[in-house]
Formats: C-alpha cells, sequence, structure tokens
C-alpha cells in the first residue's frame, strides 16, 4: 500500500463504533478529498468525538474501514500518526513544562530534526516566544490554544483535526486562530468539528451533519444551501445522543 | 508568519528517524524526572508516607518487650512499606499524563507502546529508588541498632534495586489499566497485592537473610534473589508484550 497520501485524504466505508450495546457510529460512509476542509457539525453525542479518535487512531472501529491518508487507521496506524496533527479543545500539552520544554518534548516524540531549533521558530510564529520559559500553567486559555497549535505543527504533518478549536477562546484569541488556520489552510486537509454553524461554514469547503452516530447530511459547500442546511442542523439537535 | 515555518513535510520527503525509539524513552524519561523536581509531587509523597510507616511500626513494636527482636521481621516491615508506598506514587504518574489529555498527545505521536512503557517504569524505579534510599537508614536507626545489621553492606541495596524493578514494572502497567477506572486507588491496589505475592515473599525472605546474617544466610539471600529476579523477567516480560494492549483500551 503506498505511503503517499491519495486523492482522498478520508476514506471511510461502512464505520461503526459501539460501547456495550450503544452504537456511537452507525455504518458511518464518506470521502474527503485532499486539500479539503470538512466541518462536522451535530448535537452533544451524535459521535462527533467519536469519530475523530477514530480518524486520529486514538480508539478503533468496531467494524468497517477507515483510511487516512492511504492508510487504514488499524493496519497503519504507527505510520499514519507521524502524518497528522490534532488540536483539540484540551490543549494536551504539560502544564509543569514551560513553553519550550513541551514543543521540544514532542519534537522529540515525533523525530523532528533540530528540536531545539523548530520548537523556538514555531514559538515565534504563534507569538508566544516571549513566554517560551515560562510553565504552561501559567498561560491564558488562548495562548494555550496557539501553543497546541505549534505542537499540532512541530512535525509538519499533512492532515490537521480541529475538535472544538475555538471553544472558550475570547474574539482576540479566535481571531489569532483564524489567522494561524488561514495561514496553514493552502497546505493542508483539515477536519473540524464545530457547534458553531457559521464559523464551521464559512470555513469549510464540506460539510457533514452527525445525529446519533449517522451521517444526516454530507455534502460539498457549493452544494449547500445555507438556510436548508442551517434547518436540518436544527432538526438534529433535539434527536439526542447515538 | 514565514510560510516554510508552517508548510507541511512533501509525503516523499518523510523518512524513517533511525534511533527514534531511545531518543523517544530519554524524552519521556527526562520529562517526568523534570515534571517531578519541579512539582516534588510523587517523591514528597512517597517519602513521607514511607516515614510514617516506620514511625507508625515503632509504635506498634514498643509494647513487644527487650527480649523480642524486629530484625526477625525486618524484611516484612520493609517491603510493606515499599509495596504501599509505591502505589502512591504509580497512580501519581499516570495521573500526570492523564489530567490534561496528555495521555492522548503521547498516543498521537508516532511512539511504540512498549516505548512508553519502559519509560514510565524507568521513572517509577528512580522515584521509588531515592524513596528507599531515604527510607532505609531511619528503619535502622529504629529497628536494627538492638541487634545490629547481620550480613554484608551489598545485600540490602541489591535486593531493594531488583525487588523495586519489580514493583515498578508491574506497578506501572497496572497503574496503566487502572487509570481509565473511576475508582483508581482501589483498582491498584486490588490487582496489585496478590500479583505481588510472590516478588514478595522472595524479597522478604532475601532481606531477613541480609539483615540476620549467620550461617546459611548467603544461600538464602541467593534462593530469594533468583526468586526475585525470575518473577522480574517473566513479569516484566509480559507487561512488555501486554502494554500495548492495556494503555490503547
Amino acid at each position: 500500500m503506498t505511503d503517499v497520501c491519495t486523492d482522498s485524504a478520508v476514506e471511510v466505508r461502512g464505520l461503526t463504533r459501539t460501547f456495550g450495546v450503544r452504537k456511537a457510529l452507525d455504518k458511518v460512509d464518506f470521502d474527503l478529498p485532499r486539500g479539503a476542509f470538512l466541518s462536522v457539525f451535530g448535537p452533544n453525542g451524535a459521535g462527533k468525538t467519536t469519530l475523530v479518535r477514530i480518524l486520529t487512531t486514538l480508539s478503533a472501529p468496531s467494524k468497517g474501514t477507515v483510511k487516512v491518508c492511504g492508510l487504514d487507521v488499524v493496519e497503519q496506524s504507527d505510520k499514519l500518526r507521524s502524518k497528522i496533527g490534532l488540536i483539540s479543545h484540551n490543549p494536551l500539552l504539560y502544564p509543569d513544562l514551560t513553553a519550550e520544554e513541551n514543543l521540544q518534548f514532542f519534537a522529540d516524540m515525533y523525530g523532528v530534526e533540530n528540536p531545539a531549533q523548530r520548537a523556538r521558530e514555531l514559538l515565534i510564529a504563534v507569538e508566544l516566544d516571549h513566554r517560551r520559559l515560562d510553565t504552561v500553567r501559567t498561560f491564558s486559555r488562548g495562548m494555550l490554544q496557539r501553543l497546541s497549535i505549534a505542537r499540532a505543527l512541530l512535525h509538519r504533518p499533512e492532515m490537521l483535526f480541529l475538535d472544538e478549536p475555538y471553544s472558550g477562546l475570547d474574539p482576540h484569541a479566535m481571531d489569532i486562530l483564524d489567522n494561524l488556520i488561514a495561514q496553514v489552510r493552502h497546505d493542508h486537509t483539515f477536519v473540524m468539528i464545530s457547534h458553531d454553524l457559521d464559523k464551521g461554514l464559512e470555513l469549510c469547503s464540506h460539510a457533514l451533519i452527525l445525529a446519533r452516530g449517522k451521517v444526516v447530511l454530507s455534502a460539498p459547500k457549493e452544494e449547500i444551501d445555507v438556510d436548508d442546511f442551517k434547518q436540518t442542523y436544527r432538526s438534529t439537535v433535539g434527536m439526542g445522543v447515538a | 508568519m514565514a510560510d516554510e515555518i508552517l508548510r507541511r513535510t512533501p509525503p516523499a520527503e518523510r523518512t524513517k528517524v533511525p534511533g527514534l525509539s531511545l531518543r523517544q524513552y530519554k524524552a519521556i524519561l527526562r520529562k517526568d524526572i523534570v515534571m517531578e523536581l519541579r512539582t516534588k509531587e510523587m517523591v514528597t509523597s512517597m517519602g513521607l508516607y514511607s516515614l510514617l510507616t516506620m514511625v507508625v511500626y515503632q509504635i506498634a513494636l514498643s509494647q513487644s518487650g527487650s527480649a523480642f527482636d524486629p530484625r526477625t521481621i525486618a524484611g516484612g516491615l520493609l517491603w510493606l512499606a515499599f509495596i504501599f508506598t509505591s502505589m502512591l506514587g504509580l497512580n501519581r504518574s499516570l495521573v500526570h499524563e492523564k489530567d490534561q489529555g496528555c495521555l492522548e498527545a503521547l498516543l498521537l505521536s508516532p511512539v511504540d507502546r512498549p516505548v512508553i512503557y519502559f519509560a514510565k517504569a524507568s521513572g517509577n524505579l528512580i522515584f521509588l529508588l531515592i524513596v528507599e534510599t531515604l527510607t532505609i537508614p531511619v528503619f535502622a536507626l529504629m529497628f536494627l541498632q538492638q541487634g545490629g545489621y547481620g550480613g554484608s553492606w551489598w545485600m540490602i541495596p541489591l535486593v531493594l534495586f531488583a525487588g523495586s524493578v519489580g514493583i515498578a514494572g508491574v506497578g506501572t502497567l497496572l497503574a496503566t489499566m487502572s487509570v481509565n477506572t473511576s475508582g483508581k486507588d482501589f483498582v491498584l491496589t486490588v490487582l496489585m497485592v496478590p500479583l505481588m505475592y510472590p516478588l514478595l515473599l522472595a524479597a522478604v525472605s532475601a532481606t531477613s537473610a541480609a539483615v540476620l546474617g549467620g550461617d546459611g544466610s548467603i544461600s538464602q539471600f541467593w534462593s530469594g534473589i533468583a526468586g526475585v529476579a525470575g518473577y522480574d523477567a517473566i513479569m516484566v516480560l509480559a507487561a512488555y508484550a501486554l502494554y500495548e494492549f492495556v494503555i490503547g483500551a
């Protein structure tokens, strides 16, 4: 199997994930072309986070096949991990390490060349160089999210997963995050979970609505009528947990 | 912001990094040590617990009379203290990772799961050995003054190291299993004590031989060490084989 990203960045076929008798994802199918930006919407408990956990190899499917960058998420998870990055509402950083130590640690984990230099240039890029020697515990939510972006980009991934990245950010921090996403947008494939319909639709090239573990709607943005889309989304909100 | 800094690596430029596992092992171990030096959470809580246990032992034995030689139960007392002390540290070592989602960040990276196991176990071993080193002089002062130390000086460090390898090795696996459960401390204790039984038996035997000395103590000591070493080899190999499944569960 090729190690290079094919035209499809994500191929999901018959994906089912069960927890006991509950189906968090139920026969999910979709494709995402390389270079696309997919926004995934859905009410709480729809299965969005489970989907991203499977796409990022953190969880295994119960049934079905999932390929990301042409690599099977179960069989080729080791190779895949070096090609993806995750930015979550949870910063995934060690609070008792400094910003620089955090980035150097993860640079070592990904086998990045010159970890000190790479960490420094990313700290400058996310405008945190002046706080590089401060422990992450002292950072504001916006600063944590910027550092989280730097962590996700350390190993120059081909694909980025964003799990509610705007959650808890003030408008200024949102602008900085927008700016960072805009700068890497042309060069990466994105999958973003969002509860913010306007923000998600503004950024995406493709949109998907999940409800009770099933795909309710999946389409490229140009085929979407925004009012119909919002109406469909609102109709899923009362559908409850998968 | 320079585009070059944020650009992705073209697939053709991605190559396997030689020696990555060793680099990852050292990074995780260094990170654990730096965090411990900064917070002092594990060693402080383990050290205090261990020293307080010694005080409790002294109170418990204070009415035993001058005819009773505490050296006869010294091995049991020491390992009882160390096994419960280790549980405090073992739980904390994984809770650190879990709390801020750092375990997920670690699992997202292309690291072989056994590398995480060996690095975490090595860190736990180092912290446990530090606490044991602090505890032994206090123990000797409290319980070995009357009868003295019967064996050679190297016997205690050897059995402590061998026994601690087993505790850290098995304990790291069990702490990983229990970190996702609601009653972490309870689950770790319930799993750990029965699994440690053979190790404790051999370690207590070797420690008693070292403390008491006398005829036959050398053979009893080596027999105990052989038991501890056998346990270490089997259980650490089993933990290594199971860790990928356990950490991914």
